[in-house]
């Protein structure tokens, strides 16, 4: 290994090589479940497995699209409302707390710093009895407003402490420069200062949907009816019925992580940022 | 007096206009966050069952819950060492792998960055979807695992993953270990980008070898990253949930309970509600003391 990472020409063919193996062992389980549900349900019990299917078989999706026991399109709407819900709440709640929290001092602000640090440790089972009682009594149970409302728990304390470096990363001339344009506090809040955060805002926003894209406490506990679950929740009850239906249950988790690979491919520079910045910083 | 001085100095200095950015976030927070903590507390020290949920009268029983939990309930004390051996047990292998990851791809080479960044994605599926996927994949007669051992000869029938309770432990190990590797490597890959290469240079120079580079440089310095990588690690695998859920429900025979699944089980399939706050009380005492040690090196971090 040379000291500064660069390698000779040999060395670099090998270390590729190494890396396509370990992307593929790691990869595997992913392109086993696509491969799986284009199989049909006898060459998925064959001995031995095929590793790509001897025909295509697309009946596990277009099933779905007639209305069976569960519809998977109508659950991934659900999931769609619920997480968009959760990340427009978030970011609406979490851009402003970030940026007082940058710029100002004020009493107590040491405190609510810590209160979002140690609601980012809290596990979901502290809060799903209570939340559970309470959105009973607030007539919320089972309508997607408890699973939005709970969701938003989880991208609000990420969002605040991601973005309040992004905010305290911006100097405090291009603010000053705003009032002396005739702004006060609040329109150089949204004039200025937000459009220069644009990239923090929109880590936040993708950690945020991607949250409660992935919750299935939320969605199977204070959701009922199968109508109004997100799919995560559609599929684990459908997993209680039909156990050993492979060929739907891997079809519904393709169309599961479809969103997720999408955001992926187009997001991924804010998605290492996100997972860093916030981790490592809390 | 000049401490006094500068602590009114310090007190006009305060812009509360700040906390009216701030107020409406910790408002929620305080409402669906803060709130329900305290309730469940209260819940903990009550009778709280399907038959008196609606009722306003609940009875106060003290310490009760937790007495019979210590003493009369050994699923308890299982899903305690359960949990346990699972966040350790992950832990280990994550890291060892994560690290090991970081390392490889600290070379910078023709598809560094791309795999790279295609290997996050284990840790970007919703938790639900790796369940299925290694339940499937951990399947008696359907699972490609069992048939992958019997090609290498390393099993001769197939092995009930899932359904005995010596191996379901080890099983969801490694559908969490593959969810972990990530983001261990990740972060770790970002610790290593802050060793100034210079250090590896003149240490080459006096004649290290690669393991005294690895030994005396990068382990040391690496040390602030290790131990944030380790403790978050810690919380993140010690409150794990969904993933057992899907895969085992705490199954067989509590052979892989966890508090997380434990309290679930305690409040929405047997409907004693007070009982799964007690259970989900203790999993947050023990990771409140965990996370202790970690807001303190984060805070002095914060603070400089």
């Amino acid at each position: 290994m040379g000291i500064d990472g660069n390698l000779s020409k040999r060395k670099n063919i090998l270390y590729c090589f190494i890396s396509i193996m370990v992307l593929c062992i790691m990869l595997f389980p992913l392109y086993w479940i696509l491969a799986t549900s284009l199989k049909t349900e006898k060459e998925i019990f064959q001995i031995p497995p095929t590793f790509w299917p001897k025909e295509l078989n697309l009946k596990s999706y277009m099933v779905q699209l007639e209305s069976g026991d569960f519809n998977m399109f109508h659950s991934f709407g659900n999931s769609l409302i619920i997480s968009f819900g959760a990340m427009i709440i978030a970011v609406i709640l979490a851009v402003p707390a970030s940026y007082g929290i940058a710029k100002y001092n004020f009493i107590g602000k040491r405190a609510i710093v810590l209160g979002f640090l140690v609601t980012q440790m809290l596990p979901v089972s502290v809060l799903l009895t209570p939340l559970f009682i309470m959105f009973k009594n607030m007539h919320l149970y089972n309508t997607f407003w408890s699973t939005i409302l709970a969701d938003a728990t989880i991208g609000i304390p990420f969002s605040v402490l991601i973005l309040k470096n992004y905010f305290a990363a911006i100097p405090k001339e291009l603010e000053e420069a705003a009032y002396i344009d005739g702004c006060n506090k609040f329109t150089a809040f949204i004039r200025v200062l937000i459009p220069i955060a644009k990239p923090g805002v929109m880590v936040c926003a993708i950690f945020s949907f991607l949250y409660a894209w992935g919750d299935l406490a939320y969605g199977m506990t204070f959701i009922l009816d199968q109508e109004k679950r997100p799919i995560t929740a559609g599929i684990f009850n459908f997993m209680g019925q039909y156990g050993t239906k492979w060929s739907y249950l891997t079809a519904f988790a393709v169309v599961t992580i479809i969103p997720v690979t999408l955001i992926f491919i187009f997001m991924q520079k804010y998605i290492i940022s996100g997972m860093t910045s916030g981790a490592v910083k809390g | 007096m000049v401490i006094y001085m500068n602590r009114i100095k310090k007190l006009f200095k305060y812009d509360n206009v700040g906390i009216w950015f701030v107020l409406p976030a910790f408002i929620y927070m305080i409402v669906f966050v803060g709130y329900p903590i305290i309730y469940n507390f209260i819940l903990s020290f009550q009778d709280v069952t399907v038959k008196t949920l609606r009722s306003n009268v609940k009875e106060f029983v003290g310490f009760r819950n937790y007495l019979e939990l210590f003493t009369q309930d050994n699923v308890l004390r299982t899903s305690i060492w359960n949990t346990l051996v699972f966040t350790v047990m992950c832990l280990v292998f994550q890291f060892v792998i994560g690290f090991a990851l970081a390392l490889f791809f600290k070379n910078r080479f023709k598809s560094s960055k791309m795999v790279r960044g295609l290997l996050m994605i284990p840790w970007m599926i919703p938790v639900t979807i790796t369940g299925l996927i290694f339940k499937f994949m951990f399947g008696t007669d359907v699972g490609v695992i069992n048939y992958f051992l019997r090609s290498l000869n390393l099993i001769s029938e197939n092995i009930d993953w899932l359904t005995n309770t010596t191996t379901a432990m080890p099983a969801v190990i490694f559908a969490n270990v593959w969810i972990g590797v990530p983001f261990n490597m990740i972060l770790i890959a970002t610790g290593l980008t802050t060793i100034p290469k210079e250090l590896y240079e003149s240490a080459a120079i006096d004649g290290a070898n690669k393991f005294q580079l690895f030994r005396k440089i990068t382990l040391p310095l690496l040390k602030p990253t290790i131990e944030s990588v380790l403790i978050l690690g810690f919380i993140y695998t010690f409150k794990v949930y969904d993933l057992i859920y899907v895969m085992t429900s705490g199954g067989p025979v509590n052979s892989t309970q966890l508090l997380s699944t434990y309290s679930y089980k305690l409040s929405f399939d047997m409907f004693k509600y007070s009982k799964g706050a007690a259970v989900a009380n203790i999993l947050f005492i023990i990771l409140f003391f965990v996370s202790l040690v970690y807001l303190k090196n984060v805070y002095v971090e914060e603070e400089r």
